[in-house]
């Protein structure tokens, strides 16, 4: 167990921050907007927790609250995210489809851009020797884990309730939502911050884990890769970001052996699903099911 | 009977057309008002000028003494106007109970902690949307179906579902956008019926558009006629039919 830990531990963990972080893309996209920008707010969060865990600056803090400081470290990386995606959010959402993909893959492109040019974040070397909260990677689990499972449960629940509903009318139809009594901006600016905040967060709890902290962190690749999760696994459900990071994270993994040949593999695997399953995975598997349950019954019965 | 919605001097440009142009009228608290007029004449853009989606270019638009003209349309919703469209804009992806839910919005008011959380008010009020929404969806009779996807339904149960969606917000002013389009003439029949029989039984003033010329003069109290934007006759079924400008209009004269 030890041993398998040892070789598996960090891409287990990898799988569910990439989860997470394909997640914080879901809210947006189930509110019918193309948004890229979880990076930004990922890179944000994991500078925030980097400079208070490293900086002279916040030695005070570090030595006053231990191993607190990390919780902390979360906190104010998220509410400064939510802060930021109300700011970028309202004038940004009011482009639409590829529009505000492009405006958003603009923010990343300028958090990078600050990122690489300020003292703070260390520049192009960026910021390194984060201190750690667990001893092995693997135990990183117990903190992306319960966040994991406790925005599954919080995605379950908005969704049953009234505001997924005013987030599913808009992707429907806006205009037809709103001619019901949505507010569509409101709705739509809840569903990019509760994006980014999560982002920031998963960014915070990401910077002692990797242990190093620089401007590749908050890419355009890093957009593409976060949207292909999601799209993979399947748009129309909480589950689809989860199933699209488990396979996407480990195919490069299990293909190792096949050297570069690998990254030829992955491609492939985006294309046929695209092509095949444009539902994604969990689209696909409901289907299955729902013809299964079909074949029960009867010819030319009601289902 | 009392002014529920008054249109005065409306007017709407679209570019060097005048797609609405100075149009008064005034439809009174439970009354079936219809719209008529040929192909362009500016019902639908009246429409969408009432429920906000297009702003109006000049004139005073007022519902029950509150002016409308520069709300959005989802204020104009939460008034208590709802609104069917001509092309159908149901949400196609989602089931009959949902489509129906979502209209529900504006009545209730849970929001992101007490949905999340389960708080027991937005519990509660959970429940009577269920509820609420599938009593709407037994009126129209579409109950049987209610978790089939909106798409699946025929163009005549679309109509109706769309009716039970606007019906769900509750409203005072109910605006029809041809509601017999694309139905049998069974189905016309029992539209007819349907819409005497909500009006009486939510208290509500209907404004609606149709093409077919029976159903308009067998349903409404009223009509005013729309040509090129402007309104050419007002007034009982009866008179506008023998009117000279409406004939012109619809037959052409010369």
């Amino acid at each position: 167990m030890a041993e398998f830990l040892n070789n598996y531990g960090f891409l287990i963990v990898t799988v569910v921050q990439q989860a997470l972080l394909g997640m914080s893309l879901y809210y947006p996209l189930s509110a019918g907007q193309l948004s890229l920008a979880s990076p930004g707010f990922y890179a944000l969060g994991g500078y925030i927790a980097a400079i208070i865990g490293t900086a002279e600056l916040f030695a005070p803090w570090r030595d006053l609250l231990g191993k607190a400081v990390f919780p902390l470290e979360w906190i104010i990386a998220g509410v400064a995210s939510a802060l930021l995606s109300l700011v970028i959010g309202l004038p940004a959402l009011r482009l639409r489809g590829i529009y505000l993909a492009l405006a958003t893959i603009a923010f990343v492109q300028i958090v990078r851009v600050i990122s690489l040019n300020l003292s703070i974040t260390g520049g192009a070397i960026g910021i390194f020797g984060i201190p750690q909260l667990f001893e092995s990677r693997w135990g990183y689990i117990w903190i992306f884990g319960p966040l994991l499972a406790a925005t599954l449960l919080f995605t379950w629940r908005l969704e049953q309730g009234r505001i997924g509903r005013a987030f599913r009318a808009i992707r429907e139809d806006e205009l037809a939502a709103e001619a019901m009594g949505i507010n569509p901006t409101r709705y739509k600016a809840q569903a990019f911050i509760i994006g980014g905040t999560l982002a920031g967060v998963v960014g915070a709890m990401s910077a002692p884990f990797l242990n190093t902290w620089n401007a590749r962190q908050g890419t355009f690749d890093a957009s593409i890769a976060y949207l292909a999760y999601v799209l993979i696994g399947g748009t129309r459900s909480l589950w689809g970001a989860l199933l699209g990071a488990a396979l996407l994270a480990t195919l490069p993994e299990i293909l190792r052996p096949l050297n570069d040949s690998r990254l030829i593999i992955n491609g492939m695997v985006l294309v046929i699903v695209s092509i095949y399953l444009p539902q994604g995975i969990v689209g696909a598997l409901a289907r299955l099911r729902g013809a299964g349950k079909k074949k029960g019954v009867p010819a030319g019965g009601k289902t | 009977m009392t002014g529920l919605l008054d249109v005065k001097g409306v007017s709407r440009c679209f570019g060097g057309l005048k797609a609405v142009n100075d149009v008064s009228f005034r439809v009174e608290k439970g009354e079936i008002f219809g719209l008529i007029g040929p192909n362009g004449a500016g019902k639908t853009t009246l429409f969408n000028l009432i429920s906000g989606l297009t702003p109006v270019s000049g004139g005073i638009l007022s519902y029950d003494g509150v002016p409308l003209n520069s709300l959005p349309p989802h204020k104009v919703a939460r008034l208590g106007i709802g609104r069917t469209f001509q092309n159908i804009r149901l949400f196609k992806g989602l089931s009959a109970l949902e489509n129906v839910k979502i209209a529900r919005h504006s009545r209730t008011r849970a929001g992101l902690w007490g949905s999340v959380f389960g708080f027991p008010a937005s519990h509660r009020e959970e429940q009577e949307v269920k509820q609420r929404a599938g009593e709407i969806l037994a009126l129209v009779g579409l109950d049987n179906r209610a978790d089939e996807l909106a798409s699946s339904f025929s163009y005549g149960d679309q109509r109706r579902l769309e009716i039970a969606r606007a019906l769900a917000l509750e409203p005072r002013l109910l605006l029809l956008d041809e509601p017999a389009a694309g139905m049998n003439s069974a189905e016309k029949h029992g539209l007819t019926q349907f819409i005497r029989e909500i009006r009486d039984r939510f208290n509500l003033t209907i404004l609606l558009i149709e093409h077919h010329v029976p159903l308009v003069m067998g349903l409404c109290d009223r009509i005013a006629v729309l040509n090129f934007g402007e309104l050419i006759a007002l007034g009982p079924p009866a008179e506008v039919q023998k009117d000279p400008s409406v004939i012109e209009a619809y037959l052409g004269g010369d």
